[in-house]
């Protein structure tokens, strides 16, 4: 018996090939889109899973609103991973980490490398990241304080084959450190990517600065809620020496003026999808882009299933016969819907099938998209596979099961005298189902235009400055350092050197935080400090508004000079900006020293656009490791050249590392860029599964209505006339589903855009272009099936009864 | 076998009500081979349908191998319909999706037969009918008289002690026509009782009694002249 299920359905589907063709390749579309999104979420959240009890460890931060400065962030001061140890009795333990945000030269013998992301740790790290240890003793390893690790990589890199144990490694020509440890690189993904560990245990009793990140592992078994009020009341109690220290007012005072400090914690596992504060290690991922990948997929994937529902029924007169037939020769209805169910089952695997050639096919692009490393036969191979069986058993049944009833229902007798062709049957069902699916499609298209409008906002955005054809390059050595100023003539005197300066940090960079007060003003602020050398603004073509800009024969060495962005004059609140007297801590012990404000800067990007520009203070020095070169747009590889040339006569122990600003700042929106790609491959691929469906239902339409095309041709009809009448009942539902779509979008959108400090205005232009867009689709789809009919032969169209 | 007493059936669509059937009373014996003739709308098919349990009368008894069967429910009707009746169709009715041998099958599937015995039965029955050589074609390569004995073919594996006919030879030439009604006399002699509703004189020939129906009620019953002859 079910043999000849699989026997009819397989020559059912060879004889409608059309059909066959829009039913497995639509579903097989969306399987793969639904499969892809299923890995990524796997793949997303995945992160730190791997480490042993994982789900008891959470990183401390700290949120803080000071003078109307609000402060978000995975930050700790130095003593308090101690502290966690130390005082509290759920704590199982806790550590502490530095990273260091430059890539460091590390050098074994004569075998000298840079290394990208190396970090300093205290002892206990290996207690909650339990790394694979190849070589050293996880439990001792950081104890001493010239202890290094390795990751395997950074090991061959700096010793080859050679065993690394033991032996001494030199960090940038400063420190050298003995390599105690061995590690493999992780098995999962984690929110952070080390290349090498360095010792730090000493302890630096300031709880008011927040240079560090501490993560904390609880007891099995430990009161998370008494934990965290118990520790948040213990170390707001520790911060009160320092704030009097340096706010100079007692912690009620602080509080009563309306300041608010809090000290939180963050599960460990929520940070890659959830956590998105000032400083994190890495940019993480987004929570948003699952619920949107996971939307888009129950969108394909409906659309696919509407085709097939659609055109089973629609196809339903055909195989009416054969209803009849069995139902005659002793079928019961439930067999007949078995025999149904089994077809479109057997679709359903035919589409999985190719769905996972699809997958293996696009996993490259998606990878490179995404920027993720996702291949189908990894671990999680088996959860794949089982997870899009289900789908695919589910959609077959689901999609299946109303032409298994509606056409198991048919009367024998009806059926097998008079032709059921003409069933009314399903065709309110058919029509309300293109409307859903055209709204589906509509609203993916809407949201590819505001997408894509807002990420083309932010490209062109204003960022107050001009990152083109600027070199930045890390300074290594102190000389270099301390005498930066006289070598820049050295590089000027290539006349496509433009402009030669330093600074701190660059747009694209971490920021660094510090407290300001107006001098006469005991109100202290936390404004973004940045130190830049003479002609930074030129560099950086940053434009001046009031004042001056630093000027080395006008100023004295010994007195501060500060320039301020136009967010930090509002801050401030100041009027008469430029002679006023800012002041900044010089100490620990909370002197200050004073200075004048010269001049007022506009605001400059440094954060990418989810950011709003933060108040900015500038002053000058001459402690930065960060060189700039605005170089001439011709010739700029032989500039290049005689940068790097000179540079290594200067500096001969370090290899010259340089990166180009605009690169450096315009990968803050890359992640967005990605996943505007993305939706609008995903979007494409679901426009044209809904064009596909389309396409044979209007086919099938004008086949059912072939007598009367016949007819009324005979009758006069004009090929036009009779386009127009078969087009027109589809365009009614296109623009029935647009009346869905545009409110549904709308709100979506409204929603997507609040993730940006800087937004476009809701445009109205997308909602018509995307209904113009279903339009034209709808129009051109359906009316190559109107030609045809229209073009056919009266004669044959009226015989063919 | 059968017997019909008062059978009324009557078509409603929304503003008409037409009676088909209209207080129908008759017998058929076992082995009997009965036409029903009459002009089209005359209620001939829905006659048909009712004896074949396609569908439901109104009102009045219909007694088959002495049960009462007029009011069963579809799955019971079916149950009764599955065993005992065999179908022929004007226009064949043909599975397009299955060769001869598999549509011949068919009834045996739904029947619960299994394979080999399936083989069997079908490989014979082909034989017999004298289209062994056309077993793996699909209907659609088949001439029209072919598609009609593969048809009956399919009617009569099962062994079903009755075969309704609606017009056997209304979609084929006079050759082909009467190599079907020859077909279904043998299968008379062999002792199934058959119906057959036909508009042809020359077809109701071959039968034994002729049943004349006027729109909806029995106006006339006779021994057919072939009959008549052998008495």
């Amino acid at each position: 018996m079910f043999k000849n299920y699989l026997k009819v359905a397989f020559r059912s589907l060879n004889k409608n090939r059309v059909y066959s063709v829009i039913n497995i390749l639509g579903l097989a579309l969306g399987l793969t889109v639904t499969i892809l999104v299923f890995m990524f979420i796997k793949d997303e959240t995945s992160y730190e899973k791997h480490w042993d009890g994982y789900e008891r460890v959470y990183r401390t931060g700290i949120k803080a609103d000071m003078m109307g400065q609000k402060m978000d962030a995975p930050v700790s001061p130095s003593p308090m991973a101690n502290a966690l140890r130390t005082e509290f009795t759920d704590v199982e333990t806790a550590t502490r980490i530095n990273t260091i945000n430059q890539e460091i030269m590390m050098r074994h013998e004569q075998t000298k490398v840079y290394i990208q992301k190396g970090v300093y740790a205290d002892s206990t790290f290996f207690k909650i990241f339990n790394y694979e240890f190849v070589h050293g003793d996880p439990n001792t390893v950081l104890k001493e304080d010239n202890a290094i690790v390795l990751t395997e990589e950074t090991a061959r890199k700096l010793f080859g084959d050679k065993s690394a144990l033991g032996e001494l490694v030199n960090y940038d020509n400063r420190q050298d450190y003995v390599v105690k440890g061995i590690v493999k690189e992780p098995k999962g993904h984690a929110h952070f990517h080390f290349d090498m560990f360095m010792a730090q245990n000493s302890i630096r009793n300031v709880w008011m600065q927040n240079n560090f990140h501490t993560y904390v592992k609880l007891k099995e078994g430990a009161d998370y809620t008494a934990f965290e009020t118990e520790m948040k009341r213990n170390f707001i109690k520790k911060i009160e020496p320092d704030v009097e220290r340096f706010l100079k007012i007692t912690v009620e005072k602080f509080f009563e003026q309306g300041n608010a400090f809090e000290y939180q914690l963050q599960p460990l596992k929520d940070i890659h999808l959830y956590s998105h504060k000032d400083w994190e290690i890495e940019q993480n991922g987004n929570i948003i882009y699952i619920y949107v990948f996971i939307g888009i997929a129950l969108l394909v994937i409906l659309i696919a299933g509407i085709n097939f529902m659609n055109l089973s029924t629609a196809r339903a007169g055909k195989r009416a016969k054969e209803v009849g037939v069995r139902k005659v020769t002793g079928a019961s209805r439930k067999m007949l819907i078995v025999q149904f169910l089994t077809e479109s089952i057997i679709q359903s695997f035919i589409a999985l099938f190719l769905a996972f050639i699809l997958v293996e096919l696009f996993l490259p692009g998606f990878n490179n998209i995404m920027e993720t490393n996702l291949y189908l036969f990894n671990d999680h191979l088996g959860m794949t596979l089982a997870f899009s069986l289900g789908v695919t058993l589910f959609y077959g049944l689901f999609a299946g099961s109303y032409p298994a009833f509606f056409l198991s229902a048919f009367q024998p007798i009806a059926v097998l005298k008079g032709d059921l062709t003409k069933t009314k049957g399903g065709t309110l069902l058919r029509k309300s189902l293109v409307v859903i699916q055209f709204t589906a499609s509509t609203i993916l298209i809407i949201g590819m235009i505001i997408i894509f409008k807002q990420i083309s906002f932010l490209q062109n955005k204003d960022i107050g400055f001009n990152g083109d054809q600027v070199l930045v390059v890390p300074i290594q050595t102190d000389p270099m350092v301390e005498n930066f100023r006289n070598y820049k003539d050295i590089f000027l005197k290539n006349s496509n050197v433009l402009s030669v300066t330093r600074a701190d940090y660059y747009p694209g960079d971490t920021p660094n935080q510090n407290m300001y007060a107006v001098e006469g003003n005991e109100e202290q602020f936390p404004l973004w400090n940045l130190g830049v050398d003479y002609d930074f603004f030129k560099t950086l073509n940053v434009e001046l508004l009031e004042g001056r800009k630093f000027e080395r024969e006008k100023e004295s060495d010994s007195i501060p000079y500060f320039i301020i962005n136009e967010t930090a004059v509002k801050t401030l609140n100041l009027e008469n900006t430029v002679g006023t007297r800012l002041g900044t801590f010089i100490n620990q012990n909370g002197d200050m020293a004073y200075g004048n404000i010269i001049g007022i800067v506009k605001d400059f990007h440094i954060e990418g656009f989810n950011q709003p520009i933060r108040p900015m203070v500038l002053s000058i020095s001459n402690n930065l490791w960060f060189a700039s070169f605005k170089i001439a747009p011709n010739d700029m590889s032989a500039t290049v050249d005689f940068i790097e040339n000179e540079w290594n006569k200067l500096e001969p122990t370090h290899p010259f590392r340089y990166t180009y600003l605009d690169q450096k700042f315009g990968a803050l929106l890359r992640q967005q860029e990605n996943f505007g790609t993305m939706f609008l491959f995903l979007t494409i691929l679901a426009i044209i599964i809904s064009a596909m469906g389309l396409y044979g239902l209007a086919s099938y339409t004008a086949e059912q209505r072939t007598k009367e095309i016949g007819i009324r041709k005979v009758l006069g009809a004009s090929v036009s006339q009779i386009m127009n009448m078969l087009t027109k009942d589809f365009i009614k539902l296109v623009l029935i589903a647009n009346i869905f779509a545009w409110p549904i979008t709308y709100l979506l959108a409204k929603n997507w855009l609040t993730n940006f400090s800087y937004q476009i205005d809701m445009p109205i232009m997308p909602f018509i272009f995307a209904t113009i867009l279903a339009l034209i689709i709808a129009i051109i789809t359906v009316s190559s099936q109107a030609y045809l009919a229209a073009n056919s032969d009266p004669v044959k169209a009226l015989k063919y009864e | 076998m059968i017997k019909l007493s008062n059978l009324s059936k009557v078509y409603r669509t929304d503003e008409i009500e037409s009676t088909a059937l209209n207080e129908v009373s008759f017998e058929i014996n076992e082995g009997e081979f009965v036409s029903i003739m009459g002009p089209s709308g005359c209620g001939k098919s829905t006659l048909l349908n009712i004896l074949g349990m396609l569908d439901k009368p109104e009102s009045g008894s219909y007694q088959f191998l002495d049960n009462e069967v007029a009011q069963l429910k579809e799955k019971e009707r079916s149950d009764v319909r599955k065993k005992n009746i065999g179908f022929i169709f004007q226009n064949f009715n043909l599975i397009d999706e299955l060769t001869v041998f598999e549509n011949i099958e068919l009834p045996l599937l739904y029947n619960k037969v299994n394979s080999s015995e399936r083989k069997k039965r079908v490989n014979e029955l082909i034989e017999k009918i004298g289209i062994s050589h056309r077993a793996s074609h699909y209907p659609q390569q088949l001439s029209g008289g072919q598609q009609q004995r593969v048809a009956v073919a399919r009617a009569l594996i099962t062994k079903p002690p009755l075969i309704l006919a609606d017009e056997p030879t209304g979609n084929l030439d006079s050759s082909h026509g009467n190599e079907v009604m020859e077909l279904m006399c043998e299968l008379n002699e062999a002792g199934t009782t058959i119906i057959m509703v036909t508009h042809s004189a020359h077809d109701a020939s071959y039968s034994n009694r002729i049943i004349n129906l006027l729109d909806g009620q029995v106006v006339s019953e006779k021994k057919s002249k072939s009959v008549q002859a052998a008495i």
